[in-house]
């Protein structure tokens, strides 16, 4: 890419993080809800009237919403974020505790995902209206239907409360943040829940992708031509399908952090989006900005990426603006 | 002179017309087609009307915390149980399903209005607000719904069936209003479209005339799993304590009390409620699979 690219996509970027960081900012402070209450607990009752006025005044809940947006950003292109209301420390530090977790979680999940998917909807096409490809079809129909919570539940049943060989919450045994076994114990559940809830969801499209791929007339030409099953599916229908699904990855990352958000919650594992559910619930503003922000970056930057890399794989998408779909 | 259609000849070889031309493949072909949904529509139709008819099948009072029987394994006299509270599930089951129905079919209904709306403006806009529209969806995209749902529901303030029903609808519009913008965007060049135009049609008329017919199948399927969607959503959004309150019976704020239930070994109070609840999903997904699979009848070259 030339550097003017690279300074278009920046300010792009920039403006994307910008709005974001103005919407969220609104809907926070517009929401109902005590901020004093997240930031002193029970004891907010036991404070008299005044206090509470100065305490309002001191954290600058007071002032109009743009100005304290003025000074949020101020502070923020220096680096400082604020303050959590809750946890009383700076957002950057409990962040930079738990985004590891979330890291593990959602990337081993992510990866997982979309390599089963592809090599599923792939078998899949092989036994079109097959007996594999049918029953594959209803139980990835059952799996993707059922709401992630409800899986985690089930699982939390049959492999902690029943069988004791799991943990049903957390991120590793109290004490032991370097125990790689413990980590990977504490792992599998929302691993597994996590996968199955989205990898048919995937799996489906690209088995849908390619049929309607089997049926071009390139397709036709290659087999009379005599090439086989496999050489026509991997040398030109994947790689046909190859762009919608890169975008397909970027768009989902928002999806799949959002689901990684509700296991977490589910199987208390602190990451962020445990985080973030308690920061919405108690109207932590500061971390609940970050916590977005954060995940918008990701999101906004997965797409760039994955128009870069259509580009190279699609030579159509070189001259024309790389539009990205959702199928 | 007036044409009739046996008048017309079908030239070249489509394989649905012309069974003979792909003989290994025909059985496929016709079979897809013909495969309605049955059992998904049958469980579907009997779970909605013994909803609907829910004073008749109730054997208790949902609403009545019998505090003497609490967390009471399934038997003769509570077919499904008693949660923590004493309420007994089978009675709760029909009652609430009502709650979970509507809030699936308000929510698709708004978030389908918007949807199609929004992408009709997206796809006839000039470039510049059509790069306006589709950058805010982008935007919108990257905060992960279940975020967005929370700060949504937070504004409104207390949650009751028609304010989750808003919020979930209106955070779920953007994947319609994107394939509707395509959509349009092929129909718009079409001249009974212009036609229609020179003649005086509004926006609305040839969105309702002309458009709609046109795309309708292509994001019904969307529409039919979007309702199955929703109820997933307030399931989740009132187990995770941030939807419905206790005393509002849906199958969502009945699987509030679930995860303590399980820790203690009550799994009934987990699985008969989530049981509805994914049934209820599976059908709604299979006829939306069902309906998307009607626009490819196509053989296959391979």
């Amino acid at each position: 890419m030339k550097p003017k690219k690279w300074i278009q996509k920046g300010l792009q970027f920039i403006t994307t993080m910008f709005i974001l960081s103005i919407l969220v900012f609104y809907m926070g402070r517009l929401a109902p809800g005590d901020p004093l209450r997240a930031y002193y607990g029970d004891g907010l009752q036991r404070m008299s009237t005044e206090k509470q006025e100065q305490a309002r005044n001191r954290l600058g809940l007071e002032e109009p919403i743009y100005h304290q947006y003025m000074i949020w950003i101020e502070k923020a292109i220096e680096g400082d974020f604020g303050k959590s209301f809750k946890y009383k420390e700076d957002v950057t530090e409990v962040i930079s505790d738990v985004y590891m977790n979330t890291l593990i979680l959602g990337g081993t999940g992510f990866i997982l995902t979309f390599g089963f998917a592809l090599l599923l909807g792939i078998y899949c096409i092989f036994h079109e209206n097959g007996l594999a490809d049918r029953v594959l079809c209803k139980i990835g129909t059952v799996t993707s239907s059922i709401p992630p919570f409800w899986i985690s539940l089930l699982l939390i049943f049959v492999f902690s409360v029943s069988l004791r060989i799991l943990p049903s919450s957390g991120a590793y045994k109290i004490g032991q943040k370097t125990n790689l076994f413990s980590r990977a114990q504490h792992l599998i559940l929302p691993l597994s829940v996590l996968i199955l809830s989205h990898l048919w969801y995937f799996a489906y499209i690209v088995r849908n992708k390619l049929s309607e791929e089997i049926r071009q007339e390139y397709v036709r030409i290659s087999k009379s031509k005599g090439l086989s099953k496999r050489k026509i599916v991997y040398g030109h229908c994947i790689r046909n399908i190859m762009p919608t699904y890169v975008s397909m990855m970027a768009i989902s990352i928002s999806h799949i952090l959002g689901g990684t958000y509700v296991i977490e919650t589910v199987f208390s594992y602190p990451g962020l989006g445990l985080l973030s559910f308690e920061s919405a619930k108690y109207h932590d503003y500061n971390m609940l900005m970050v916590l977005t922000l954060i995940t918008g970056a990701v999101v906004v930057i997965s797409n760039m990426l994955a128009q870069g890399i259509n580009k190279k794989l699609d030579p159509r998408l070189r001259d024309d603006r790389g539009e990205i779909t959702w199928f | 002179m007036v044409l009739k259609a046996e008048q017309f000849q079908i030239i070249g070889a489509e394989c649905k017309k012309h069974p003979n031309n792909c003989v290994s493949h025909a059985k496929h072909c016709s079979k897809q087609k013909k495969d309605m949904p049955y059992k998904s529509m049958i469980v579907l139709g009997i779970l909605l009307i013994s909803c609907l008819m829910a004073e008749i099948i109730m054997t208790h009072d949902p609403k009545f915390m019998d505090l003497a029987n609490t967390n009471i394994a399934p038997n003769k006299e509570f077919y499904f149980g008693t949660d923590a509270m004493g309420r007994d599930l089978f009675s709760m089951i029909w009652y609430g399903g009502r709650i979970s129905l509507f809030i699936g079919i308000f929510a698709t209904l708004i978030s389908t209005s918007i949807g199609v709306i929004y992408g009709t403006i997206s796809a006839f806009a000039c470039r510049k607000l059509d790069d306006f529209l589709m950058r805010f969806t982008e935007i919108i995209l990257s905060i992960p719904s279940i975020l967005l749902i929370l700060f949504l529901q937070g504004i409104i303030g207390q949650a009751t069936p028609i304010s989750i029903a808003i919020v979930i609808g209106i955070t779920r519009w953007i994947p319609i209003a994107k394939i509707v913008r395509s959509e349009v965007k092929q129909l718009k060049n079409m001249d009974y479209v212009l036609a229609s135009k020179i003649a005086g049609g509004s926006f609305f008329h040839i969105l309702k005339k002309h458009l709609l017919p046109n795309f309708m199948p292509s994001i019904m399927f969307m529409v039919v799993t979007d309702i199955g969607t929703a109820i997933g959503i307030e399931s989740t959004l009132s187990f995770l304590g941030l939807g419905l309150p206790l005393d509002v019976i849906s199958w969502g704020s009945m699987l509030s009390l679930a995860k303590e239930a399980v820790l203690s070994n009550h799994w009934w109070v987990m699985a008969i409620p989530g049981m509805f609840l994914v049934i209820t999903l599976i059908c709604m997904t299979h006829i939306g699979h069902h309906i998307q699979n009607i626009n490819n009848k196509r053989c296959s070259h391979l």
